[in-house]
């Protein structure tokens, strides 16, 4: 799929003001100690992050997390209380046409509902100076020709999503942000919007997109970014933040649990025996701790190596700091 | 390819404007709310004319002035206002201020864009209500009225100013405010309930300060006969204009959409 008009190529950002690292990657999206605080609630806590372009970065935290509110700042529609964030190496309200660089959608309701969705594309692309064949176009794009003219108002939470995401594609940015995507739409569209973000990242945009769905994110995210109660926690390749959760355990069934679990311990190996007979074993991998068994002569009845999950890693993250948790 | 920046912004407001019902409703109320305030407003003065017991009679009244089609714009102004307001407070009530700041981001230019298409939209507007009230009251007034092309001409050019001017004045105060319900109540307490007030108050001070209002203004505007000329009343309204969008873009820049 090519979402970018014919000439236009994104891999060049347009405003290339972004820095650019040693190995030839360039980030778009800049945060340097982003905070912001209501009363004595901090919402963000001091963000320093970058973004890379040709990626689709997955931004994750429970609910309250601050994953809005740092969007909502990175489009200036929030006023941070310290620190900044840049598109491009520009504050967003420095930008002439932001729509060109940035397409964000942040919520499908940030829409007039006595508008049609066409009316509204056309308002948002004389805004910025993008052609009206533009309009036509992106509406193919997201499969919305047949209600265009009716009012905002009647569509359904999937179709706005989808007049969303194509107010975000109008302007062929570089930049992509996209706040909880998937929500309300169906099966179809979920594998719709994935294969989008994919397409875009590889067109060399740089697509950053909250999420609270785990499995969503594993298959749709090259790299995570996770916060909690405004804070970094993790921003890391998806393989890396798996790997890092300590959900990676082997598990032993065996009669001689005692016996081993001693010897697993004095390499190293953490420990911790759930019932008599079983062992659970993280920092050593499954074909040492079968070694390690059979130097000593235990039996074992069961061994095999337990994979954690993005879910599992995740949740191990952000424990500490889920803000409106039902207690786990 | 169009420009974007001033350009769009403009360009974005006006497409905005005419794609939602509420405009054109509302701009089509207005006309018969018109006609049928200058058809009272005409059916009074004949009344006090041809009442024996009054001594005070109003006499023979221009059609286009004060006493009838520009006396009515007191009362039909909170619509075309409401309309102007609604431009910025429909936004806040939607949730799609958010997305006009996204495209539109400088808050000054947002709603210098607001403020200029208002101003576009509701002068002619005047015109043509001024228009409207002139043509409902003179079939009324009869032989009490007095119809001449020139003050015709010019009450409803002024009719258009007064309009035009107030609806960006009301955009600054929608833009401080953020709720219809709100902006429309202080800009009748402002434009109506606190000039009366003062008016009828014995104190000079009082009266004087009613002179310096924008509804005040506006009258003198049409009638030529207040205590300063009409370019000193055209500066007042764009006095008051002014800090209104000043107001505005200070609560924009300062609080999150």
């Amino acid at each position: 799929m090519a979402f970018g008009r014919c000439g236009a190529d994104p891999r060049v950002p347009r405003f290339g003001r972004g820095r650019s690292d040693e190995l030839g990657r360039t980030f778009l999206i800049t945060l340097r100690g982003l905070t912001k605080r209501y009363g004595d609630k901090t919402a963000v806590d001091g963000l320093s992050l970058e973004v890379a372009a040709g990626k689709v970065t997955g931004f994750l935290g429970p609910n309250g997390a601050g994953k809005s509110t740092t969007m909502r700042m990175i489009v200036g529609l929030d006023r941070p209380t310290a620190g900044e964030a840049l598109v491009g190496g520009r504050r967003y309200a420095g930008l002439p046409r932001p729509l060109r660089e940035v397409g964000a959608l942040l919520d499908a309701g940030f829409v007039h509902p006595g508008r049609s969705a066409r009316a509204h594309l056309l308002a948002m692309a004389r805004s910025n100076g993008i052609d009206r064949a533009r309009v036509d176009e992106v509406i193919g794009l997201v499969g919305l020709e047949a209600v265009v003219g009716k009012r905002v108002g009647s569509y359904s939470l999937g179709m706005r999503q989808r007049l969303g995401i194509a107010g975000a594609l109008l302007g062929d940015p570089p930049v992509l942000m996209f706040d909880e995507p998937v929500n309300g739409l169906d099966p179809d569209g979920v594998l719709w919007v994935r294969g989008l973000m994919r397409g875009l990242a590889a067109e060399g945009r740089t697509v950053f997109v909250s999420s609270h769905l785990m499995s969503e994110m594993q298959l749709t995210a090259d790299r995570l970014v996770v916060i909690g109660r405004g804070r970094l926690l993790a921003d890391a390749p998806v393989a890396e933040v798996i790997a890092r959760g300590s959900g990676n355990a082997v598990r032993v069934r065996t009669p001689g649990a005692a016996d081993l679990a001693a010897r697993l311990t004095a390499v190293g190996a953490e420990v911790h025996r759930p019932a008599d007979d079983e062992l659970e074993v993280k920092g050593v991998p499954v074909d040492r701790v079968g070694l390690i068994a059979y130097e000593a002569g235990v039996p074992v009845l069961e061994l095999r190596a337990v994979e954690a999950s993005l879910e599992e890693a995740y949740m191990e993250l952000t424990g500490a700091s889920v803000e409106y948790g039902v207690g786990r | 390819m169009r420009s974007g920046g001033r350009t769009g912004a403009l360009a974005a407001e006006w497409t905005k404007l005419w794609s939602i019902r509420s405009t054109w409703w509302g701009l089509a109320c207005s006309v018969p709310v018109m006609a049928l305030m200058s058809l009272i407003m005409a059916q009074d003065i004949v009344t006090d004319n041809t009442d024996p017991a009054l001594a005070d009679r109003p006499g023979v009244v221009s059609v286009s002035g004060t006493g009838t089609a520009g006396g009515s714009v007191d009362m039909v102004q909170f619509v075309i206002l409401a309309l102007a307001a609604l431009m910025i407070t429909g936004e806040y009530a939607t949730g799609s201020i958010r997305a006009t700041l996204q495209w539109v981001p400088p808050r000054a230019r947002m709603l210098s864009a607001k403020a200029a298409v208002a101003v576009a939209v509701m002068f002619p507007v005047g015109v043509v209500l001024a228009l409207v009230g002139t043509a409902s009251a003179y079939p009324v007034l009869g032989k009490w009225g007095r119809l001449d092309a020139g003050d015709v001409v010019h009450d409803a050019l002024m009719t258009g100013v007064y309009l035009a001017v107030m609806s960006a004045f009301v955009l600054g105060v929608a833009a401080m405010l953020r709720s219809t319900a709100a902006t429309i109540t202080a800009t009748f307490l402002f434009l109506m309930v606190l000039p009366v007030t003062l008016a009828n108050s014995r104190s000079d001070l009082m009266k004087d300060i009613a002179d310096g209002l924008p509804s005040a203004a506006g009258r003198h505007l049409l009638a030529g006969d207040g205590p300063y000329p009409a370019a000193a009343a055209l500066a007042i309204l764009a006095v008051w204009t002014a800090a209104a969008l000043w107001g505005g873009v200070t609560v924009l820049r300062h609080r999150d959409a």
